[in-house]
């Protein structure tokens, strides 16, 4: 061991001491400059859930009948506001199986407020970057970034895993500052992606349309009240963290990042002690199970902890042929959930992703894939043990030829579905939803897949226009995701045709 | 424990041995909406945008050094040798700016002779940043006397330089 870290000693002396004796460079001074991008886009929506069906009472059904067992389980997860509530349930010594419309009752149809939305709209989305760069006479160049963004999603989006906002307010987005060096790499800190959360990933083709499936479509969509509906996987944010990235070496280059805590900004959401799943500090709390997923509306999940992510990538060029590879691995601790009376019970599996994924780029040419899985969900959270791991694929291919470009993606994850392990507050245990015949109660996976074409025009550097199409699907045979209409609708889809033009200075 | 350390010193020394390439910001990822605008529309983020403070060093073709040790404008500092290219060059000083001609007599007047010195200022592209001071010497009994050149001579090399400067960048302008 003593041998170990002498020669770690030695080898870290020897990097920087050259650093040291790096003659003076040509110092400049800090420039600072300020950019944006307006993007304005007319969408054809054709969603599932977008015309209610009038007639029907809190808590009861089109027909008139309680609310079946899967629907209490999504209405448990959606009384976040209430944790200790969100695991109502009555045992049959087997598993917990919601039998009666007990528990939190604001349902998923709200109080009776219904409303037919119509098929057309128009977006706008401006952001603001403030952008600092420098370089030292030491050699390191340096800068920061502040980006603010006026494109909050109502209900829907939970900044910094707390609040939200209406749709026109400015908040802050990514905040960080980097020091690089040609020998040492670079270090970030602040908010900023991780290394495998989108710095360093390959096989994401998203250069045509506004991103295709991962592009603005899902500002055109809306989400049903207790559900969520419509939209795509979630990320792992922006929380706050430090990152290394290293130089490229042979075409290899590594990075590693870490996040002590799930919330963006830091000392998110804790006024005091008894903060519960707002608190990005809080490693214990009631009611941390049912915070694992956090329905529209209400505090962010803040169950990771001491999250991070390593990541290997390969860039080079094979007769023409330019490839692009990453490896990588994403980890978590997570929040102990201590509602029952005088104990902290571990009720999370640790976050825990495998990526692999790669592209290929010939003349204007680009088609990539990209592989996820382990253990998370579609907030890439932590899941409550026992539940079933997590997958995701994503292919894609573009072509450009001139000022136009061309492409596709697709998507298709698979992850636990709606009936989750539970936490009994009185026996201190996980335990299953079993299935309940005729109430619609399998114990599914959730598919949720999406497939997308787009193409864009160059007017000019900076400014283009584009035209794309989203089909996203979610789909969990006996599901009911919209419980406001009759019967059980066990697949929602969203069909999105956009127009418009983007401008970036 | 001994594998999380050679885990450690591995890339640590392959830091410390090897000479790597420092990663430039534009390849990595984003989901800044602005930055990928840029880069999907052909344009480099770090060109963009307005610069509030500081000194916007994106634009080297107006306001910055020029290639190969030029501490002044290139474009001004191409355009003076080029414009008096005429002329046998004596020295050229890139750092300072200076350029000084030999004598040259024109084929039509043996009996007179040239010479000229051009200062190019600064870093900027302006009206004001060359000056060329002609001087002026005539064939009389053998001897080479000086004689003032035309005052206006001064200022025609001036806007022949400035012009020719225009042209350059034009060029380099409309071929990217």
């Amino acid at each position: 061991m003593r041998k170990i870290l002498l020669g770690t000693t030695a080898v870290v002396s020897a990097a920087f001491g050259a650093a040291v004796m790096t003659p003076a460079a040509a110092q400049d001074a800090p420039t600072v400059r300020i950019g944006g991008s307006i993007q304005a886009y007319y969408g054809y929506i054709n969603q599932s859930g977008q015309q209610a069906s009038p007639g029907n009472t809190p808590g009861v059904q089109f027909n008139n009948t309680p609310l079946s067992g899967n629907q209490q389980a999504q209405t448990a997860f959606s009384a976040i506001t209430n944790p200790i509530g969100a695991a109502v349930g009555v045992s049959n010594g087997v598993g917990v199986v919601n039998v009666t419309n007990v528990g939190p009752t604001a349902v998923a149809n709200q109080g009776g407020n219904f409303a037919r939305l119509g098929k057309h709209d128009i977006i706008t989305l401006p952001a603001i970057s403030v952008i600092v760069s420098g370089k030292s006479a030491l050699g390191f160049t340096y800068g920061g970034q502040v980006d603010i963004g006026f494109n909050q999603q109502e209900g829907n989006l939970s900044l910094d895993g707390r609040v939200f906002q209406g749709r026109g307010s400015a908040a802050a987005d990514e905040a960080y500052l980097f020091v690089a060096h040609p020998r040492f790499g670079q270090i970030r800190a602040g908010d900023e992606d991780g290394v495998m959360g989108g710095l360093m990933n390959s096989g994401f083709i998203t250069n045509f349309g506004t991103g295709g499936v991962y592009g603005v479509w899902e500002n055109f969509q809306t989400r049903q009240t207790g559900n969520r509906t419509q939209t795509g996987a979630g990320n792992l944010g922006d929380n706050t963290k430090i990152i290394y990235m290293s130089p490229q070496f042979f075409g290899f280059d590594f990075g590693l990042s870490f996040a002590p805590n799930g919330g963006g900004f830091g000392q998110t959401g804790c006024p005091s002690d008894a903060a519960t799943s707002g608190c990005d500090r809080a490693y214990a709390f009631r009611g941390a199970t049912a915070s694992q997923v956090t329905p529209a509306g209400a505090i962010g999940p803040i169950v990771r902890r001491n999250e991070y992510q390593v990541a290997l990538r390969y860039r080079g060029t094979f007769a023409g042929v330019g490839v692009a590879a990453t490896a990588g691995y994403i980890g978590s601790g997570n929040a102990l959930d201590m509602t029952e009376s005088g104990a902290q019970r571990r009720t999370f599996s640790n976050l825990s992703v495998y990526q692999i994924g790669a592209q290929l780029s010939y003349l204007g040419l680009t088609v990539g894939a990209n592989y996820q899985v382990g253990d998370f969900n579609f907030l890439y959270s932590p899941s409550v043990r026992g539940d079933r791991d997590g997958q995701s694929l994503n292919v894609g291919a573009s072509y450009t030829a001139g000022p136009i470009t061309v492409g596709a993606n697709y998507v298709n994850n698979l992850w636990e579905g709606g009936a989750r392990s539970s936490f009994n507050s009185v026996t201190g245990g996980l335990t299953r939803a079993v299935a309940v015949a005729g109430v619609g109660n399998n114990l599914a996976r959730e598919r949720r897949w999406g497939l997308s074409f787009g193409a864009n025009y160059r007017l000019a550097p900076g400014l283009d226009v584009i035209a794309e199409y989203v089909h996203h699907s979610r789909r969990e045979q006996g599901r009911d995701y919209d419980a406001v209409r009759a019967g059980i609708q066990s697949r929602v889809n969203a069909n999105v045709f956009i127009v418009g033009s983007r401008l970036a200075f | 424990m001994r594998h999380l350390f050679l885990l450690l010193i591995l890339p640590i020394t392959l830091i410390a041995c090897s000479s790597g390439r420092l990663v430039g910001n534009e390849e990595y990822g984003t989901d800044n909406a602005r930055e990928r605008i840029l880069r999907e529309s052909g344009r480099n983020p770090r060109d963009a945008g307005f610069v509030i403070f500081g000194t916007d060093r994106s634009q080297p073709d107006t306001s910055a050094a020029g290639p190969g040790g030029v501490s002044v404008n290139a474009y001004l500092w191409r355009a003076t040798l080029e414009t008096l290219s005429f002329m046998p060059l004596a020295s050229a000083d890139p750092a300072g700016g200076v350029i000084i001609t030999d004598w040259y007599s024109p084929p039509s007047a043996e009996s007179e002779r040239f010479k000229a010195q051009a200062y190019v200022l600064g870093r900027q592209l302006r009206s004001d940043g060359v000056r060329v001071q002609v001087f002026r010497q005539i064939l009389r009994n053998g001897q080479w006397i000086d004689q003032p050149a035309s005052t206006s001579t001064n200022s025609e090399m001036e806007d022949r330089v400035l012009a020719r400067a225009r042209e350059l960048r034009s060029q380099i302008t409309a071929a990217r």
